[in-house]
């Protein structure tokens, strides 16, 4: 499995033109589903983590 | 050079697992119901434990037990009452991509099959989380809706963590001290990019009020120890090598679960690198007065600048010990083949960015984007740190239910890096990595499901008491010709 493979380049390339550093590209950054995020976040419990207890692993 | 790097690594995560419709959540009769409900092609309850060996040291001696906790002590006197065999509470599967799904300390763990690529291995951890949530719904479905939860994470926020380890097969003609001295500053200060973000503290530290670097950070005691449930080290000094005698396995316990891609491939490939640099005598050696301590002092700063006491009584900042590690393998690496070319770039352009523009890293660093989610939801919802919302968001970033989990919310809208096609983790699900003995390992669970008596990394036994042993296949060579040998005798397809 390779990850700098010119296929998966290309495809990257065809996403986000704007990026052009050679590295992983950025997904964009208008970020249009971040209400969508701030709705799931509102919906988590503010107390959750209080009943989330665990046994000690490794 | 390359002949230096590690010819195989893995990664093994215990899962956090909650059952939400129950007053109390059992862990025991959870996982064990889950690891029940996977439907993963697998061999079921034949795991040896016969090889297993985790109280011979590094060192050169042997422990004759393990220490964990008095609570931990309690609940094991209370599992001895349940009506359970200790394989009965394993529940061990051996899958036909060649990983292990078995519950350990009560905790569902996967772990991946050994790989000698890095994106092979990136992806057979993601594969984990997909067969993981897989048994996560089919449990679901039995109890007739969502009441268990699955979190790839590494604590309760009140002192309790399980681990996720990275394991790298290591020459023993390396001396150990080597490793040691050069290696601790690099394990140290790794978590500025592998860090997969923490609100707020735990255990007996001086507290702390808002978002950490790691999760595992609070809880690292010692330098060198081979107990793994208390007094945790930077270097776990168990040797169980699952390989023949020329290697060790260097089995680091004091990392996190990382749900970016790109960050475990950055954490994997950056120590892969380190160990190399050991071994061939071109690490920097930054030896640090006081690393226990500095592990949470890093973990405290998210800009990197934390300034570390070397024992030459010079000080250094955890980003500059980065740039020398990631200097030495530009120098050594750079060029050699598209992976190391990946690690290296990747590597130096995330230390420029934390430095010069760590906004940047939101959407590939677990820590910087949990830094840029719960910020804007602070705001949004007029909140500090202290708020115990944040502890909950904190622990959903982590969920793999793609319904609930934050990670998963982020995924679905393109927010965070993805490294893989839908395509090649469905391949990791089902397939074992090519050029390793877990090649063998899985097709074997594939193709000869019901001959299977007992297996392990290193071998199986068959039920007529034939033995197929791996312990050598430690290259794609040795792999390839093992198959040419046996190519008559095993048909694989």
């Amino acid at each position: 499995m390779e990850m700098n493979d010119p296929k998966r380049k290309e495809e990257r390339r065809e996403a986000e033109p704007d990026q052009g550093d050679g590295g992983p590209s950025s997904p964009k950054t208008e970020r249009p589903g971040r209400d969508s995020i701030l709705k799931r976040m509102k919906r988590v419990d503010p107390k959750q983590s209080e009943r989330y207890k665990q046994r000690t692993g490794q | 050079m390359i002949e230096d790097l590690p010819p195989l690594m893995g990664i093994e995560t215990e899962y956090g697992i909650i059952r939400e419709n129950a007053e109390d959540s059992d862990p025991v009769e959870e996982s064990m119901a889950l690891l029940k409900a996977s439907d993963a092609l697998s061999v079921f309850g034949a795991w040896s434990y016969r090889f297993e060996n985790s109280h011979q040291d590094l060192r050169g001696f042997r422990v004759r037990s393990l220490a964990q906790d008095e609570e931990e002590d309690e609940f094991c006197e209370q599992d001895r009452e349940r009506p359970y065999s200790y394989h009965d509470m394993k529940c061990d599967r051996t899958l036909s991509n060649g990983a292990r799904f078995y519950n350990d300390h009560t905790h569902p763990e996967y772990s991946t099959p050994e790989c000698n690529d890095l994106f092979q291995l990136v992806a057979h951890d993601i594969a984990g989380e997909h067969i993981v949530a897989r048994a996560a719904e089919l449990r679901n479905k039995a109890l007739g809706g969502p009441h268990v939860q699955l979190f790839k994470n590494n604590t309760d926020y009140v002192g309790h963590s399980y681990g996720t380890h990275d394991n790298y097969m290591v020459a023993r003609d390396v001396p150990f001290e080597s490793i040691v001295s050069a290696l601790v500053s690099f394990l140290v200060t790794r978590q500025l990019y592998a860090g997969s973000g923490k609100v707020g503290y735990e255990g007996r530290n001086e507290s702390f009020s808002g978002l950490q670097l790691a999760q595992r950070s609070d809880f690292i005691e010692s330098i060198l120890s081979i107990e793994t449930m208390t007094q945790r080290p930077i270097i776990n000094t168990r040797d169980e090598s699952h390989a023949g005698k020329e290697f060790r396995r260097l089995h680091l316990i004091l990392g996190d679960a990382n749900m970016s891609a790109y960050a475990t491939a950055l954490k994997v490939g950056a120590t892969r690198l380190a160990l190399g640099l050991v071994a061939a005598g071109e690490a920097p050696v930054l030896e640090l007065e006081d690393p226990v301590a500095d592990v949470k002092k890093i973990s405290r700063d998210l800009t990197g600048r934390a300034s570390l006491r070397l024992k030459s009584g010079k000080t250094i900042t955890a980003l500059e010990v980065q740039e020398a590690f990631c200097e030495a393998a530009q120098r050594c690496y750079a060029g050699k083949s598209e992976e190391l070319n990946w690690v290296v770039s990747e590597w130096a352009r995330t230390l420029s960015e934390l430095k010069h523009a760590p906004e940047k890293l939101a959407d590939r660093i677990d820590w910087a984007i949990k830094a840029d989610l719960f910020q804007g939801f602070m705001e949004e919802e007029s909140l500090d740190w202290d708020d115990p919302w944040l502890k909950s968001l904190d622990l959903e970033y982590h969920n793999l239910d793609p319904e609930r989990g934050l990670y998963r919310g982020l995924e679905q809208e393109g927010r965070v890096l993805s490294l893989f096609k839908e395509s090649e983790i469905s391949e990791a699900v089902d397939n074992p990595p090519q050029g390793t003995r877990a090649w063998i390992r899985g097709n074997m669970v594939r193709y000869y499901t019901n001959d299977i008596q007992s297996i392990h990394w290193t071998g199986m036994k068959l039920k007529d008491d034939s033995v197929i042993d791996l312990t050598e296949l430690t290259d794609p060579d040795a792999v390839e010709q093992w198959m040419n040998s046996n190519k008559e005798q095993w048909i694989w397809k």
